[in-house]
């Protein structure tokens, strides 16, 4: 388990519990700060929180039901490096400024392997240039989590604009500071391309307080809250920022995530919809997202881990953070 | 003394294995010391003066009594106990054959049951003569495999199906038809085991396997772990003959870079120059339940710096 990282942050007036020991498990090192609008919706945030503790896991969890606005979690305001989920705010702004008229969907973008970003999926991982149009590099970054479509994207609307119509938006929580290639390039600047040698000094700098590979260090990442994010997705879903074709296209494409293994794997049936974006990088396993129900009910979850492991696959921690997620939606819903 | 006895320098100087001169500085360093000549040089053979002839008896007692200590010394380290740092759970009746071929050859062994690390310091500090030490098995001149102990299947004989290796991954919890009730079994490993190297390898090897590292505990008191493996709420990394004495079902780690690696090592000492006796490193070698190996065995893994593009460092999914 690894020490350090802290958050105290609460939601302004939600009850906090931190008396009670854990249900099950083993308690968390230090106890998360926990948030939830009575004693059973603390119970399962409680419940979560030791549950993820015992697998080595810490991070953060928020779950707002968008009609009631009842929520659980923890440590939800700890700001958090955000891997891939940085492209849900990304795909906001590109929406808006097409939605705007100051950028054209079919506009075409040529991404050449040899210039573009590394990643494991999509035109990262194409071995020849390719041309695709501004609409569908959104449908790549957000379905496949494609980091080359990302970047061509932040080639059109640059770094600084995306972080000031954040601002803009009153969503200062979310920070947008760099491309998605600069994950890969301070984690291969310390530690070459050896992902386990990388994954290792991740883990080591949990406990330390200091960060040898730099996008890992929350003053100087693609960063947010689990606060932040929910608020995002919560005024996406009810049409409260950007413009209604901007935040449509949005929830569109969330829906067409192709990756399961998270937030997803305990919320699949044919009566409820996910649409999510999940986040991966070294010891971060993320996910956001809103699971709607043919009843008319949503939530909006995020989930912000940080492993202790060192491993690059850890499914039972995927599937943590999925059982976190149902149990959340159905006490939420009552 | 010589000089006196042989009336001559010369022969004195041969007797004592020394050149002439060196002798005659020395007797003239005593006759300063004393405030008179001891030999009288004038004539052709040399005579020994009143005051030598006086002190010859004194001398002669110092003498005796240097050599008498000089005796005493030696017997007294050729009786020593040389004290050998073993672990803890080794074969009794191998250890008992050490004790009795120290004696053939005229050392007294002591036998010390001690953790890893206990033993590297004993050494160190001069309180061991011999020790079993830990080292990795890919470079180790013993290695003795490790496996995982569970508690014995009914109508099982030990044998069969029981000798196959175990991988890690087997040991992430089942899901769907196969999945067990309540909490997997945690894994135990000794205090032989509570060394730096292997624990950061093992705990390494069950991240890399998908088993969260709050499954693999430090046994403490082997009883105890003994006891929940026997009943089924744990699994013990040991040794075969270890689990076998219990009656527990044991299978081989199939990762042999966790295996146990020894070599036998003496104190760094100025005598002997760190040399231990092959007779006793074959026998330790076997008290300890090894099989001697060959140099460059199995190393810890593929190496790193091959370019699949899905093993590097970016962000996914």
């Amino acid at each position: 388990m690894v020490p350090g990282g802290t958050g105290d942050g609460t939601a302004g007036g939600s009850p906090v519990n931190t008396a009670r020991s854990a249900p099950t498990g083993t308690a968390p090192a230090h106890p998360p700060a926990y948030v939830g609008d009575d004693r059973a919706l603390l119970d399962v945030a409680e419940a979560i929180a030791a549950d993820w503790a015992a697998l080595g896991v810490r991070g953060s969890f928020l779950a707002r039901h968008l009609d009631t606005r009842e929520q659980l979690g923890f440590d939800i305001e700890v700001p958090t490096p955000l891997a891939s989920v940085v492209k849900v705010p990304l795909a906001l702004v590109v929406l808006d400024r097409i939605e705007e008229g100051g950028l054209d969907p079919a506009h075409p973008v040529t991404v050449d392997p040899g210039t573009s970003s590394v990643g494991p999926t999509g035109l990262a991982a194409f071995r020849y240039p390719a041309t695709v149009a501004v609409g569908d590099l959104l449908a790549l970054m957000l379905s496949v989590s494609d980091n080359a479509a990302a970047d061509a994207l932040l080639g059109l609307v640059p770094v600084a604009d995306v972080d000031a119509r954040l601002r803009a938006w009153g969503c200062g929580g979310i920070r947008m500071r760099h491309r998605m290639n600069h994950l890969y390039e301070c984690a291969a600047g310390a530690a070459g391309n050896d992902f386990s040698l990388a994954l290792e000094l991740a883990v080591r700098d949990e406990g330390a307080g200091r960060h040898t590979i730099g996008t890992l260090d929350p003053a100087h990442a693609n960063a947010g809250s689990a606060a932040a994010l929910v608020g995002l997705l919560e005024r996406v879903w009810c049409d409260g920022i950007a413009g209604p074709g901007a935040t449509a296209e949005l929830r569109r494409l969330m829906g067409l995530q192709v990756f399961t293994q998270r937030l997803a794997s305990e919320l699949r049936t044919d009566t409820l919809r996910w649409s999510g974006k999940t986040g991966t990088f070294l010891h971060l396993r993320h996910e956001i997202g809103v699971v709607e129900a043919e009843s008319g009910e949503r939530v909006a979850i995020a989930a912000l881990t940080r492993a202790g492991r060192r491993a690059g696959l850890a499914p039972d921690i995927d599937l943590a953070i999925g059982v976190a997620g149902r149990e959340a939606f159905e006490a939420l819903r009552r | 003394m010589a000089t006196a006895d042989e009336s001559s320098f010369s022969r004195a100087a041969d007797r004592l294995g020394i050149a002439q001169p060196l002798l005659s500085r020395r007797i003239k360093t005593l006759e300063e010391h004393f405030g008179g000549s001891l030999f009288d040089r004038s004539r052709r053979q040399i005579a020994t003066t009143e005051l030598g002839v006086l002190l010859l008896p004194y001398a002669r007692d110092v003498l005796d009594r240097a050599q008498r200590l000089r005796q005493a010394a030696n017997s007294a380290r050729r009786s020593r106990v040389r004290a050998v740092g073993v672990p803890a759970d080794c074969s009794p009746v191998a250890l008992a054959r050490a004790l009795r071929a120290g004696a053939e050859h005229g050392i007294t062994l002591g036998i010390r049951e001690l953790p890893p690390l206990e033993r590297v310091v004993g050494l160190a500090e001069g309180a061991l003569g011999y020790a079993l030490v830990r080292v990795p098995p890919e470079g180790a001149a013993h290695r003795v495999p490790l496996g995982l102990a569970s508690a014995p299947v009914p109508g099982d004989g030990g044998n069969g199906a029981a000798r196959r290796t175990v991988h890690l991954e087997e040991l992430r919890p089942r899901r769907g038809r196969a999945a067990g009730p309540g909490a997997p079994p945690p894994v135990l490993f000794l205090t032989e085991d509570q060394v730096p190297c292997f624990e950061d390898r093992l705990y390494r090897a069950a991240a890399r396997a998908g088993l969260p590292e709050s499954r693999i505990r430090p046994a403490g008191a082997g009883a105890t772990a003994l006891a929940e493996t026997l009943a089924g709420s744990a699994l013990l990394l040991c040794a075969e003959p270890f689990a076998r004495q219990h009656g527990a079902r044991w299978r081989p780690l199939a990762d042999r870079a966790l295996h146990r690696g020894y070599d036998v090592n003496a104190a760094p000492g100025r005598d002997r120059a760190g040399a231990v006796p092959d007779w006793l490193t074959t026998l330790l070698a076997s008290a300890v339940g090894a099989a001697p190996v060959r140099r460059g065995g199995p190393g810890p893994g593929p190496a790193p710096g091959d370019e699949d593009v899905r093993a590097r460092p970016a962000a996914r999914g």
